[in-house]
């Protein structure tokens, strides 16, 4: 049916099936599930999100490959599933954490930026001529409202927040293993170890500072707070978010 | 000077005798605009071919309400004619734009014992003016041995104004007085107009107070209810316009001359009203105040 | 005569010790008539911020419902009270987006914010007409008195006031200020924020 309004293409491609499936969906999370393995934990003073990070060939520069993105100076995300997809929701995080910043002068909550990735996620699954985002996502992240916080976003725009999540090709495994490390009051430091133990189950080939991505968040103390107050209009907010450089998951990786 | 100012001078503006006489000079008076021992001022002019077209272009004028030279418009004046003589109230704000310059102005001229001269519009022409028109008055009566009637007088000041006409003159006045007629008011103001009537109200806050006059104006008033009458129009026009207020100045003119009957805080009037005298309603003049008091305020 | 002194009124705010204070007449006037002495200028956004808004009462008006139409938002989503710095950026962006059309209104905005330590710290700020915040240690004024406001208030301030002295402070600046306004004036009302409570009086002003 051709008709002026572009006819039957600009259906969305999302349609339910008879048992009430989303099939497109279900096929993203097929996609997010072929992925290499990320996991987050959220400690007492902190949060982590790791990645396994795996090169198609030797040949191939790893420097080019970021697996885990800075959004704004507090939060931070990581992804399992297709590497342009992710490109596109990091380009549309930043902005939304700018004009953010643009109106109130701080940056967003990170559940507000959750919230703002997790719509844009949704959008692509009832617009027509889009496909869903064939990934799901871990975002780290600490605001003076919720202090640290780890949030999932799966490619069906749902969020949901976790003290451990991992996603990916190894999800299933790395929840279980998580589940039997995970304590309450357990220190960024730790939480670290344990990201790297779990990511060492089932890990393919050697895990290097190549092969590894880390983000960290810091809790900052109140005096840290303070300082950074103390000259708001010049002043860059406190960074809370980083991602650790290649000597410094060299060393963990060591211990 | 004067020479150069007469050689320049059309004929609407009043002739200036040159002094010829140098030991009369006006610099022996330190002014200019002085009075000159012939009795006439004399002023110095923008020297142009057409110093009234200089003047319309930069004073204050119905026409261009934009020109350089504002002269200050906000103010309340009025004045009643009854049985019992003449009533004049005024208040005392003088502002500058939204500015409030003074609280403390005196816009009664006192021309003498049995005249008064209202100020609106620009302070400096009325003082100025009224005053040269006591002295006219004062001449009148040494030359007549007869005092001048109030029609006279007004008539006097209506012609002097109108012969500077164009040249940025501001006043709105009223000529109050006893004379062998009885009570009399004349407005006169700076376009030329002089009326004769029994009741007038000039300036920004006039509307309210005619609104408070006309409702309570009666020909057969107690002197008393007459002066309250006076203080109660102006209070109105305090309350309500924003370029009158600060104080009222009222005055009764009677057969033997004028009283001055007291100087009332418009604030004072709002919130507690004359006090215990003649007249008064005995509480505040305020709408809030006689109606819901509780309400009115909570701190001081 | 600018349209900014078209209905008249004056909003003033003022730094203490663990506390700010915000005030305003209470005239509503159309040029030189005054209409109403029971016009308030100064609106709640929570119980530890408050703004005040001179100008034209018209745009006084819109820029209320738009502000509360944002900072309902904000409070829904982020499931928090907003701070007074972040509504304080929220009121100047707000009026930016009419940077060529604007709303003829001056805030000035008074609140505590909370510190990273728990406590309070006295928050201040006042923005012209598109936006243009400054954030004051001392006090902020708007509307037709605002010059006379500065010249009582540089007059009469000093810093750590305790609750009482900052409003017999407040109280005297925005009194003794539009005595001297003709625009201003007709009564007035103070709102003194402080840690546990929000203390509001009216005040017995000049009636002319």
């Amino acid at each position: 049916m051709a008709s002026a309004d572009g006819g039957a293409y600009s259906y969305s491609l999302t349609v339910f099936s008879p048992s009430g499936k989303l099939v497109q969906i279900e096929h993203a999370l097929a996609a997010v599930n072929q992925g290499t393995t990320s996991l987050g934990i959220k400690a007492s003073n902190g949060v982590v999100i790791a990645t396994e990070k795996k090169s198609p060939s030797i040949l191939v520069d790893a420097s080019m490959v970021e697996k885990v993105a800075e959004i704004c100076p507090n939060i931070g995300i990581v992804y399992s599933g297709m590497g342009p997809d992710f490109r596109v929701i990091v380009s549309r995080a930043r902005k939304s954490a700018q004009a953010y910043l643009k109106v109130y002068g701080e940056y967003p909550p990170t559940r507000v930026l959750t919230q703002e990735i997790a719509t844009v996620m949704q959008e692509a699954t009832q617009r027509g001529g889009v496909r869903p985002f064939g990934l799901s996502l871990l975002v780290a992240g600490w605001d003076a409202h919720r202090g640290p916080m780890l949030y999932q976003v799966d490619p069906s725009g749902s969020f949901w927040a976790w003290k451990a999540s991992a996603i990916g090709k190894n999800m299933i495994n790395a929840k279980t293993f998580l589940e039997k490390r995970y304590n309450d009051d357990i220190s960024l430091e730790d939480a670290i170890h344990t990201a790297l133990l779990t990511l060492k189950e089932g890990f393919e080939g050697q895990m290097t500072e190549k092969t590894i991505e880390i983000g960290v968040v810091n809790v900052p103390t109140a005096a840290e707070l303070e300082e950074a107050k103390s000259s708001p209009e010049s002043g860059r907010p406190k960074r809370t978010f980083r991602k650790l450089t290649e000597e410094e998951v060299r060393d963990y990786l060591a211990l | 000077m004067n020479s150069l100012v007469s050689k320049f001078s059309t004929n609407n503006i009043p002739k200036q005798d040159v002094e010829d006489n140098e030991e009369y000079s006006d610099s022996m008076w330190a002014s200019s605009a002085g009075y000159a021992t012939n009795g006439l001022p004399t002023f110095r002019l923008p020297s142009l071919q057409q110093p009234t077209d200089f003047l319309r272009l930069h004073t204050d004028d119905h026409a261009d309400p934009s020109c350089r030279i504002k002269i200050k418009h906000g103010t309340t004046t009025l004045a009643f004619r009854f049985k019992g003589g003449v009533i004049v109230a005024v208040d005392s704000r003088a502002t500058a734009g939204s500015y409030i310059a003074s609280g403390t102005v005196e816009k009664v001229i006192r021309i003498n014992k049995f005249l008064l001269g209202t100020m609106a519009g620009g302070a400096a022409d009325c003082q100025y003016w009224e005053t040269y028109l006591g002295i006219m008055c004062r001449l009148h009566e040494l030359r007549n041995r007869e005092r001048i009637s109030v029609a006279a007088a007004s008539k006097y000041l209506s012609n002097l104004v109108y012969s500077y006409k164009g040249m940025g003159l501001s006043m709105g006045t009223m000529i109050c007085g006893w004379d062998k007629t009885g009570p009399a008011i004349f407005y006169v103001d700076s376009d030329g107009t002089r009326l004769k009537g029994d009741l007038f109200s000039v300036g920004s806050g006039s509307t309210f107070a005619y609104g408070v006059l006309d409702q309570g104006y009666h020909w057969d008033l107690s002197d008393e209810d007459a002066q309250e009458l006076g203080r109660r129009s102006i209070y109105a026009a305090g309350h309500r316009d924003a370029f009158s207020g600060n104080t009222i100045n009222l005055f009764h003119i009677k057969q033997d001359g004028w009283d001055f009957i007291g100087n009332y805080d418009v604030s004072k009037m709002h919130y507690d009203g004359p006090g215990n005298i003649p007249g008064a309603p005995g509480t505040g003049y305020g709408y809030e105040v006689r109606t819901n008091p509780e309400a009115c305020v909570v701190a001081d | 005569m600018s349209i900014m002194q078209y209905n008249g009124g004056s909003v003033i705010a003022m730094k203490g010790k663990e506390c700010v204070a915000i005030a305003s007449d209470l005239r509503l006037g159309n040029q030189a008539l005054t209409i109403s002495c029971n016009h308030e200028k100064i609106f709640p956004v929570s119980d530890r911020v408050y703004y005040g808004l001179a100008g034209l009462a018209t745009d006084v008006d819109t820029m209320r419902q738009r502000l509360r139409y944002r900072v309902n938002m904000y409070t829904i989503k982020e499931e928090r009270e907003i701070e007074p710095e972040t509504f304080a950026r929220l009121t100047s962006s707000a009026l930016y987006e009419h940077r060529f059309g604007p709303m003829f209104v001056e805030p000035v905005i008074a609140g505590l914010s909370k510190t990273p330590s728990g406590g309070v710290e006295p928050f201040i700020a006042a923005a012209d007409l598109i936006g243009c915040l400054n954030f004051a240690k001392d006090f902020v004024v708007a509307g037709t008195a605002s010059d006379k406001l500065y010249g009582v208030a540089e007059g009469l301030w000093e810093p750590d006031l305790e609750a009482d002295d900052l409003f017999e402070t407040i109280s005297q600046t925005l009194l003794n200020a539009v005595d001297r306004d003709a625009y201003s004036g007709w009564g007035a009302i103070v709102h003194v924020i402080t840690k546990d409570k929000v203390i509001t009086r009216k005040l017995r002003g000049r009636m002319d």
